[in-house]
């Protein structure tokens, strides 16, 4: 799959990065020699050779704006934050996208355009959400790169919206990367409320110091390819890691769902925690993998998922894994799909409620359940909203 | 509205091909507190979730009629809207639904779609009613029945009762797993709803509630019918003697099959 990509050279590469101080413009351009070596992303079930993101070489920036600025936390264009008197990101910029990356993601590192440093000091505790969107305009090609650090002791929560143009024709190739020191706590909730005909190619990367705490909180509704991949390194000792996702796909969207825990430090904890509903002819395919190192004792990875199947014709592939090269851990995964359980229905319709809105109120609740944790209320009624419009009965 | 009339007549019910009701006649009035009881397995549980409209049962024969209307031509939503509530012996774990939630969309599936009612009052209506169920609180904003006890779940239907307001409320083993003071607060939680509006049907394996929920008329249920009726010394010649001699009396073999 090597080499299928457009053609790109080393100077439009160099034009396109004007501007840029020269440890940035070098990475682009390794990144750039190294395409053709790296195989496509492998996705057995989803066909990404005509992946609207892969159509073209060179992206623009979406508009990123921030919707409140709590006290504490930093929010800067990454444009702006080059300009910075500190190593910041010429330390983190990448830095976790590189490993292990496949054509897509160095395609990411020679190409992104746009997006956001968020950054807390070490001790900082922010009180409020920081809420940020990110909107594609119409038909092009978008590549921004999120990146989150929190020093020691720092704590966050991001609420980070993807939405875009009705209608527009866009492709998404963006990356986020989060980066947590000793001690930290990160919620970090994403909705992707994008519109219907837009293709996402969107890795997720974090990194756990001792004993940090990170909740990813997800939820992926828009769209029609989404092609995502969360991968969380438990690096530092007692750091501890959950994802809470829901999916939910009609018509014809297709959700290639895929995250990864790696425990390498002792006593590290996590829990993937997914649930899906597919209507229409919507396609799901979900893989979950917890990675145990060796020496990494005492750690603990749990996954549970469920997709509730609304139509004959929706399908979902589920698959679970474990891969432990420790003794001395817990693990184990759980995986199921199949219909809104009948005698929920009944026992809603005992109740008087129509047989249509029973069931719109058991998928709602079947979903919006586990985005409980998102930090404001007034986002987890709105996400509990398109959850509820959602639903063809 | 005339007082409330719940009618049963050669009511035959199967499960899985078996046939479990053969041929049940009752009459359930407002203002009534009718207790069946019987050993397991002789249909009473199968008899009230048939009413109700449950998936896995299927009425062979017979009629019911609620105020007059054909019960079993209505849809499950249907019967509960005509005034038939079912308080279940299993209910069913709904995640991500809160009690308050739940209870509002019943009660907004009563009124017309353009009327429904204003959300708080019905939030000072459900505290209300709470709190002369004593209730926490908490309940409201539980998701329905996840989490909760046997005792909770119970007292949760006896609170959907006293929202809902049924013309003829049945009780399916309200009591079975509780302790004596959950008894109590259940039965309590019923006896304040009693009026000539409402007809209760009480199923129950054990005397027990009868202690605190007086009964108008009782009846034992064996082999699919009604074997025996009579008034509230039937349940204490019952609690005293066992099921045997009625058994002998009435020259029933020993037949006791699954509880469905």
């Amino acid at each position: 799959m090597a080499g299928t990509l457009l053609e790109l050279t080393a100077e439009q590469l160099t034009t396109f990065a004007a501007g840029e101080p020269s440890w940035l413009v070098a990475r682009r351009l390794d990144a750039l020699r190294r395409l053709p070596e790296l195989p496509l992303v492998h996705r057995k079930q989803t066909p990404l050779d005509t992946a609207a993101f892969l159509r073209q070489a060179l992206p623009v920036a979406p508009t990123f704006s921030a919707d409140s600025r709590p006290q504490g936390v930093e929010i800067l264009d990454l444009r702006a934050a080059l300009g910075r008197p500190d190593d910041v990101l010429e330390r983190h910029l990448g830095r976790l996208l590189a490993d292990g990356a496949t054509h897509l993601e160095a395609l990411h590192l020679a190409t992104m355009a746009g997006g956001i440093l968020v950054r807390v000091g070490p001790g900082v505790e922010v009180a409020s959400p920081l809420q940020v969107s990110i909107a594609l305009g119409g038909d092009a090609l978008y590549a921004p790169h999120v990146l989150v650090v929190l020093d020691r002791g720092a704590r966050l929560d991001l609420i980070l919206e993807l939405r875009g143009e009705k209608g527009a024709e866009a492709a998404l190739r963006g990356a986020v990367e989060l980066v947590l020191g000793e001690g930290a706590a990160l919620t970090y909730t994403e909705l992707q409320l994008l519109p219907g005909r837009v293709e996402r190619y969107w890795p997720r990367r974090a990194e756990l110091g001792r004993d940090a705490s990170l909740h990813w909180i997800l939820a992926d509704v828009g769209g029609r390819l989404q092609v995502s991949d969360t991968r969380t390194v438990l690096r530092g000792p007692g750091s501890e890691a959950k994802v809470l996702a829901t999916f939910f796909g009609g018509r014809r969207q297709h959700f290639d769902t895929q995250h990864i825990m790696v425990h390498e430090g002792d006593h590290t904890t996590s829990d993937i925690e997914a649930r899906g509903v597919l209507q229409g002819k919507a396609r799901a395919v979900y893989n979950a993998n917890s990675v145990i190192r060796r020496n990494a004792k005492g750690a603990s990875g749990w996954q549970h998922e469920h997709t509730l199947m609304l139509s004959e014709e929706a399908r979902a592939d589920l698959i679970p894994e474990l891969e432990i090269a420790e003794w001395d851990v817990s693990a184990g995964h759980a995986a199921s799909a199949g219909p809104v359980d009948p005698l929920q229905i009944h026992y809603l319709e005992s109740r008087g409620i129509p047989p249509v809105e029973a069931r719109r109120l058991i998928v709602t609740g079947f979903l919006a359940s586990l985005l409980a944790d998102i930090p404001l209320a007034a986002v987890r009624e709105r996400i509990t909203d398109i959850f509820q419009e959602k639903v063809e009965l | 509205m005339a007082r409330p009339e719940l009618i049963i007549e050669g009511l035959r019910v199967g499960v899985e091909g078996r046939e479990i009701v053969r041929g049940l006649d009752l009459a359930v009035r407002g203002g009534e507190v009718h207790a069946i009881m019987g050993p397991n397995g002789t249909g009473k549980s199968t008899m009230a979730s048939a009413l109700m409209g449950h998936p896995s049962y299927e009425v062979l024969g017979g009629r019911a009629t609620l105020d007059g209307r054909n019960l079993l031509e209505m849809a499950v939503d249907e019967r509960s809207r005509a005034g038939l509530f079912l308080a279940m012996q299993y209910p069913a774990e709904v995640t991500g639904v809160s009690n308050a939630n739940f209870l509002r969309t019943a009660l907004n599936a009563r009124r017309a779609e353009d009327d429904p009612m204003p959300v708080m009052q019905f939030h000072r209506a459900l505290k209300a009613q709470m709190a002369s169920l004593q209730i926490p609180d908490s309940f409201a904003e539980r998701y329905v029945n996840e989490g909760f006890s046997g005792g909770e779940k119970k007292r949760n239907e006896i609170l959907q009762m006293a929202v809902l307001r049924p013309r003829i409320a049945i009780l399916d083993e309200i009591d079975s797993g509780l302790d004596i003071d959950a008894v109590k607060l259940v039965a309590s939680g019923v006896n304040q709803m009693l009026s000539e509006d409402l007809g209760v049907l009480i199923i129950t394996h054990y005397q027990r509630i009868l202690n605190y929920i007086n009964p108008t008329n009782v009846h034992v249920m064996m082999q699919g019918r009604i074997a025996r009726s009579g008034g509230p010394e039937l349940a204490e010649q019952l609690e005293a003697r066992g099921y045997e001699w009625l058994r002998e009396e009435l020259g029933i073999e020993e037949q006791l099959t699954e509880e469905a």
